[in-house]
């Protein structure tokens, strides 16, 4: 068997999880997909490819000697060995949540968490995501029963958080010892553990690897190669970016890698957030005027599909499924809707880092730890056991990789297998990355500052004047904070 | 004497008849009470209270519409929109609904299967038809703009929802074609009420189609037109789904409404407080804008 790994990785080790992973991988790709796919064999060929989350994972990657090589997989870990769900009380729950394509795999899994509880049933409550963001609070303060429930990354998690709903599980050992601890960062507040992000999501551009390979295409890794490569793919006649600007939750997703490398760290990127945040500073200064001039810039090299601002995401996932565009601006989340829009862009997806600078980037792409798994303060007790053994049984695991690979999302769970979803598997690279924590939720104020300077960013990138736009929205995002 | 003893004392001279007639009336005041009215004189409440719907409430007294008033260069532009978007919707509602409902008039097969289609956008979901014509004013590939390309009117074709300048119009064009059949049976209902034999004498007299319509139809009409002028009017200052479905307000807020302004307001931005004060001024604009309507119409009737 041929390995180049490490020295310190055994020659049997690498060969046997090489082998499962080509074996699973094998069951996956479908006979038509299996000639534009990469092959995934015992020796390491495609960079990026990891076999999981767990601490013999492995990942493929580059050596010292530029030659593809498997490696651990660079993770955080959790703080000791995984243990297994607790038992629940009998009684019957709701699990709120945003997320109805995950409807039957998380119907699935209660099933199998009932049958091993029994006497316990769980609710789905499901919420489109944008009710979910208005009205979750709403509906589950004033609902003792929705005792398991799940928030989003900043501004609702800290909404819940002030409103005392969320229920102190920093001594629970599923927390500490089940979940990835560097992803349990959104759910902390002042050190103490109030939910589990069970999501690891990756908010970076998904490029279609197979269009690229076949036109000798090259990811672009500095911003002058972005213009350059956005001019040669239009003439082209395909679309660089399906930028879906006229949706602003998915079109926001972009400005997470214009504000990742905006900054020289990670400190004065954050105070400056906070600063137009809560009013202190303008979007007319330097800083963010230079990241809408780069909008305006990709607008005026061609990145986005004519009349941008009427773009939607409906239309950009289904241009780029069918192969009228390079790529998808969005994250590993919009993988699914890809390949139900066409399933066989299966396996033909990948992550790439918009990187927005000549210089070595600061960060090489955007995760965020969001679908902040909580227990609510004011159920009874019982309910709130229940709960905690339902989150608890989340986290194992076999359960972890149920959703993961049901899903196509990677999940902040330890010693989870992506072999068996292919898309995961390509775009697990990401991980051996150096990623920022989404920045674009760093905007606490999403109604009043986040959506109008998302706005101004969307009409400049369709083309409105960089300087007016800015101004005008200054005003009224000032004018709406004192209100 | 107190007030409610007084009260009570009343009710007991009542007759055995009245008696049941106004119990019978609490079950629905009851329930009118509690769903409507307490949450009204609530919201009225909250119009003066800074509140994020977390913490405490704080009365701020005038502080909301003042500042409404004063320093909010959005909501006016908002308001602003509101109007312009009522206006171009009541007029071409109205005149459509009008114009239909003189040739559906007749009780024929023909007619009445034209009625149903008229109808049937009015029961679709606000939410698909907010779809559907997303998909048509599609700039690169909808049928708007591909049925101008192909007819030679290239320069007509607009990018109709993602351009500040005709995101509003082209909303106002879908809620015109939602709701112009509902309209329809409203003044075919109205219109069948009008005595055949004025247009017979008409006839007689040899007045043409249109002295028929101005100096019969339209006079005898404005009782249903001010139905619908009212109608349409609350209907598009209530327009929510539509705006929410195809722009969520934008580009830049140009097809924002007063209620998207509440909406968001109070459950992106948490001010409930200030949403609410925004929604006592859509009260207020509503019924003054009502009062304007019912008093002009009145006035051309001659009824005052």
């Amino acid at each position: 068997m041929k390995t180049k790994g490490r020295t310190s990785l055994s020659a049997l080790r690498i060969g046997a999880v090489a082998a499962i992973a080509m074996a699973l991988v094998a069951t996956t790709i479908t006979s038509t997909q299996a000639a534009a796919t990469p092959k995934f064999g015992v020796a390491c060929t495609t960079e990026g490819v990891s076999t999981g989350t767990s601490t013999t994972s492995l990942v493929c990657q580059k050596n010292s000697g530029g030659k593809l090589a498997w490696a651990n997989v660079r993770l955080g870990q959790a703080t000791g060995k995984p243990v297994a769900a607790l038992t629940a009380a009998a009684g019957t729950i709701e699990f709120h949540h945003f997320r109805p394509e995950d409807k039957a795999v998380f119907q699935t899994i209660i099933d199998r968490f009932e049958a091993a509880n029994p006497g316990t049933h769980i609710n789905q409550v499901i919420m489109s995501s944008g009710d979910y963001t208005n009205l979750a609070y709403a509906r589950i303060s004033a609902n003792a029963k929705a005792a398991v429930f799940v928030t989003v990354r900043g501004g609702q998690f800290t909404q819940f958080y002030n409103g005392g709903l969320l229920k102190d599980i920093s001594g629970e050992r599923f927390v500490k010892q089940n979940v990835i601890q560097s992803a349990l960062t959104p759910g902390t507040v002042d050190g103490k553990v109030y939910g589990v992000p069970y999501q690891s999501l990756f908010n970076d551009p998904l490029y279609n690897a197979e269009m690229f390979a076949k036109n000798g295409w090259t990811v672009p890794t500095t911003w002058t190669q972005t213009l350059a490569f956005c001019k040669k793919v239009k003439a082209a006649g395909i679309i660089p970016f399906a930028w879906p600007a006229a949706t602003r939750g998915n079109a926001g997703q972009i400005l997470n890698s214009f504000l990742m490398n905006s900054a020289p760290d990670v400190a004065t990127l954050t105070s400056r957030i906070a600063a137009i945040d809560t009013g202190k500073a303008d979007l007319t200064s330097d800083w963010f005027t230079d990241i809408a001039n780069k909008y305006k810039a990709m607008n005026d090299a061609g990145c986005f599909p004519a009349n941008v601002t009427g773009y939607n995401d409906t239309v950009a996932p289904a241009d780029f499924a069918a192969g009228k565009a390079a790529i998808y601006p969005t994250g590993t989340f919009g993988m699914s809707t890809v390949k139900n829009l066409n399933p066989s862009m299966a396996g033909k997806m990948k992550l790439m880092s918009l990187i927005t600078v000549d210089t070595k980037p600061l960060y090489e792409g955007i995760t965020n730890n969001t679908f902040i798994l909580s227990v609510n303060a004011k159920s009874s007790s019982r309910d709130q056991n229940i709960a905690r053994a339902f989150i608890s049984f989340l986290a194992t695991a076999p359960i972890a990789q149920l959703y993961a690979v049901g899903t196509s999302q990677h999940v902040s769970i330890i010693n989870v297998d992506y072999s068996a979803n292919i898309d995961l598997l390509n775009t697990s690279d990401i991980m051996g990355k150096k990623l920022l924590l989404a920045p674009r939720f760093l905007f606490n104020n999403v109604g009043t500052v986040r959506n109008p300077l998302e706005d101004a960013l969307i009409a400049i990138g369709g083309g409105a004047d960089v300087t007016k736009t800015l101004a005008d929205t200054s005003k009224t995002i000032k004018q709406g904070l004192g209100a | 004497m107190g007030p409610l003893s007084g009260t009570l004392a009343k009710f007991r001279g009542r007759t055995k008849e009245s008696k049941l007639l106004i119990a019978m009336a609490v079950p629905a005041f009851a329930v009118y009470s509690f769903l409507y009215l307490y949450p009204a004189i609530q919201n009225l409440a909250y119009s003066f209270e800074r509140w994020d719907g977390v913490t405490k409430p704080e009365f701020v007294g005038l502080h909301n519409f003042t500042y409404l008033a004063t320093n909010d260069d959005l909501f006016r532009k908002i308001v602003g929109n509101n109007i312009r978007f009522t206006l171009l919707v009541v007029i071409f509602q109205t005149a459509f609904s009008l114009l239909f409902a003189t040739f559906l008039l007749k009780n024929t097969k023909t007619t009445i299967f034209l009625r149903v289609i008229y109808f049937f956008p009015t029961i679709l979901s606000s939410v698909s038809v907010g779809l559907i014509w997303t998909f048509l004013y599609n700039p690169n590939f909808g049928f708007l703009n591909a049925s101008l390309k192909a007819i030679g009117l290239d320069n007509f074709a607009l990018n109709w929802l993602g351009d500040t300048k005709y995101s509003l119009y082209a909303i106002a064009v879908t809620q015109v074609w939602f709701h112009t059949g509902q309209m329809v049976i409203i003044y075919v209902a109205g219109l069948q009420q009008i005595p055949a034999d004025l247009y017979e004498a008409a006839e007689v007299d040899g007045a043409t189609r249109w002295q028929q319509f101005k100096n019969i139809t339209w006079p005898m009409a404005l009782p249903t037109t001010a139905v619908v002028v009212a109608y349409t009017t609350i209907q598009s200052f209530r327009a929510f789904d539509l705006v929410y479905s195809m722009t969520q307000g934008g580009p830049l807020n140009s097809s924002d409404l007063i209620v998207t302004s509440i909406y968001n307001t109070a459950f992106s931005s948490f001010k409930y407080g200030y949403a609410s004060a925004q929604s006592i001024v859509l009260i207020v604009v509503v019924l003054l804008v009502t009062w304007l309507q019912r008093r002009t119409l009145r006035i051309d009737y001659g009824v005052k």
